[in-house]
């Protein structure tokens, strides 16, 4: 009989289930899905919610938990009604590392996607010096129990070993990956320089920035310039508003597409914009756009700088308005350059095929679940 | 057997009295996008069934006594029945007075060619008193919803359907736990666009609301209240994604 895992996540869909997110970490764990389903297991997934269930893959179900109570950054009574409901289930996977408190199962695995703890936001939310080493000690308690930690990231090792050098042995770095192989040749646009912001329109991965970008330059390169907002917002107002806002200008177009489809777009894209300010990991979309030879402009957060190096294969700018505009302007003009951060990109993204992504998380769940 | 490739749609749609409304323009549209279109006519005393027997891609059946006002459901399984005949990849639900965005031409392809979902659902604006503003009041508000539209056909599945008299749902009961896709592209209906229909539609559902609940609902009472002006939006229709053309001979 085939062996149960339960993987444990905040929210695949919106607590009320009427939405799908397709962010990196729903691809990530859709790809983690396939790859325990071809190792035999039998996999299902829980999320916060009101008690709906729906299938994500066939055969794979997630079901909810209404549990919705967080404290110092942690779900404590999700985590318990998980360990209670979950009787059957003879592994589990904390998709999100601080899910993992206070008690996991006795083979269990848990993933951090990125350090969450760098955006601006994140210091009021616990404010004061108490709250924080609650914070810490919750976070500590996190990372000690399952017997795994898989880090998408060397950010996140290096601030835990850091930290806490006794947790060094749990932690496992398998970056992020990319289907190479899904990403065919670029189609040529001679006189047409396309910009792609392939994320999802929210604050903290540099949507504001990125808008102001392209209300500047294609007003300035009017005819030559067009960018491409495509992911969904984080409500329905901001995704209409954002399609009034492309509507009203030319050279802008706001979309989504489902996973699948993103190569399709990225191979007729030239320069894409990955200008996130904080909680990042290796970032899905960065690497499609590096598999797929587009030009990348980032950021040094989280684990980007596991992906580019800075003149070699992309661009690393602080996120501001106007070093945007000067990395896209310098990119628009010198077709030469262009092409040749896309080369290495492309170079680049093999070192994380979805191959070496596979074996390096096989070899970890044999360990684990076995 | 899910494919991958050269999946077929084909479009499924009940009608009725439908020549001088918005028929032609529907069916203009699907051809360009379906494989074919399966046609049940409701006993129209109208054109409808010879409008739509002039395109190519409609096959056309005519009901012998009309179903649609005592039991929308019968009238839904029938037309399911008939599509299935057809050996259809995907279903399309679309109504005689729906159109969905231009994009869906270059994108149906790429969102039916797929093994990671199996329904798509889609926001349906609803144009009102015109066909130049859609309606977002209360439960009008075209942004929080998504129906399902095409679903995949899986020849396996003991399909049924709920019994219900009115909104009973396009798909039988099981598509409702396909693995879903939510896409951006919208739906536009222009079941309301016309404002001397909204009468005769009011008295429909307002029977319909004391049959089945003893009380006319407040979307049914909506009807014949007159949204503000900034309760009706103009329409503007995304831009098609023309790229998707380029390289391909």
């Amino acid at each position: 009989m085939a062996k149960k895992v339960g993987i444990l996540t905040t929210n695949f869909f919106s607590p009320d289930g009427t939405r799908m997110i397709y962010g990196g970490a729903e691809r990530y764990g859709l790809e983690l899905t396939r790859l325990l389903l071809e190792m035999g297991y039998e996999v299902s997934w829980w999320q916060i919610g009101s008690g709906w269930k729906k299938e994500i893959l066939p055969g794979v179900v997630i079901n909810t938990i209404p549990e919705t109570r967080s404290e110092f950054m942690t779900f404590p009574n999700f985590n318990q009604h998980f360990y209670e409901q979950a009787m059957d289930v003879d592994n589990a996977i904390y998709f999100v590392t601080f899910l993992a408190y206070p008690q996991v199962l006795e083979k269990s695995i848990s993933i951090s996607h990125g350090v969450f703890w760098d955006y601006p936001g994140f210091d009021h939310q616990l404010p004061t010096e108490a709250e924080r080493k609650e914070w810490l000690r919750r976070l500590h308690i996190a990372l000690s129990g399952p017997q795994k930690v898989v880090s998408v990231d060397t950010n996140t090792i290096n601030w835990i070993n850091a930290t806490w050098p006794g947790l060094s042995h749990k932690l496992e770095y398998i970056p992020n990956f990319v289907d190479i192989d899904s990403f065919s040749h670029r189609i040529d646009h001679p006189g047409k320089v396309r910009i792609i912001f392939p994320r999802r329109l929210t604050a903290v991965r540099g949507v504001n920035e990125a808008a102001r970008a392209a209300n500047v330059l294609t007003k300035k390169y009017s005819g030559k310039v067009e960018f491409h907002f495509v992911g969904r917002g984080h409500s329905d107002q901001l995704e209409g508003e954002a399609l009034k806002w492309a509507s009203e200008n030319g050279g802008i177009f706001y979309y989504w597409q489902p996973p699948h489809m993103m190569p399709e777009i990225f191979r007729h894209m030239d320069i894409a914009l990955i200008p996130t300010k904080g909680t990042e990991g290796t970032s899905l979309s960065c690497l499609e756009a590096m598999a797929a030879g587009c030009a990348v402009i980032t950021t040094p957060v989280g684990g980007l700088t596991d992906l580019i190096i800075d003149g070699f294969n992309g661009l690393l700018i602080k996120p501001t308005p106007n070093n945007l505009i000067d990395a896209i302007e310098y990119l628009i003009n010198d077709e030469k350059e262009r092409n040749r951060l896309s080369q290495n990109a492309k170079l680049t993204a093999e070192a994380f095929s979805v191959d070496r992504w596979k074996q390096k998380w096989k070899k970890v769940i044999s360990e684990v679940f076995d | 057997m899910i494919e991958e490739s050269n999946n077929t749609i084909v479009a499924m749609m009940p009608v009725r009295n439908e020549s001088m409304r918005y028929l032609k323009r529907v069916l203009e549209h699907l051809s360009q996008w379906v494989d074919k279109i399966v046609v049940l006519d409701d006993c129209s005393e109208d054109d409808t069934v010879k409008l739509a027997r002039s395109f190519e891609k409609a096959v056309v059946y005519e009901n012998e006594r009309p179903l649609f006002a005592e039991d929308e459901s019968a009238l839904r399984s029938r037309l399911w029945n008939l599509t299935i005949r057809e050996n259809p990849g995907w279903i399309a639900a679309i109504d005689a007075d729906e159109i969905m965005e231009d994009r869906i031409i270059d994108e149906v392809r790429f969102l039916i060619d797929q093994d990671y979902y199996d329904a798509i659902y889609f926001r349906v604006f609803d144009f009102w008193a015109s066909q130049t503003h859609y309606r977002k009041d209360g439960g009008w508000d075209p942004w929080t919803k998504f129906c399902p539209f095409m679903v995949r056909y899986k020849p396996g599945i003991n399909y049924f359907w709920p019994r219900r008299e009115i909104h009973g749902g396009r798909f039988p009961s099981p598509c409702e736990g396909f693995a879903p896709y939510y896409s951006d592209i919208r739906l536009k209906h222009y079941g309301w666009a016309n404002e001397k229909e909204h009468y005769s539609k009011f008295l429909f559902y307002r029977q319909k609301d004391l049959k089945l609940f003893g009380n006319i609902r407040p979307h049914t009472q909506s009807i014949m209240i007159s949204p503000k002006s900034t309760d009706l939006e103009e329409w503007k229709e995304s831009r098609r994604l023309y790229f998707l053309k380029e390289g391909i001979n």
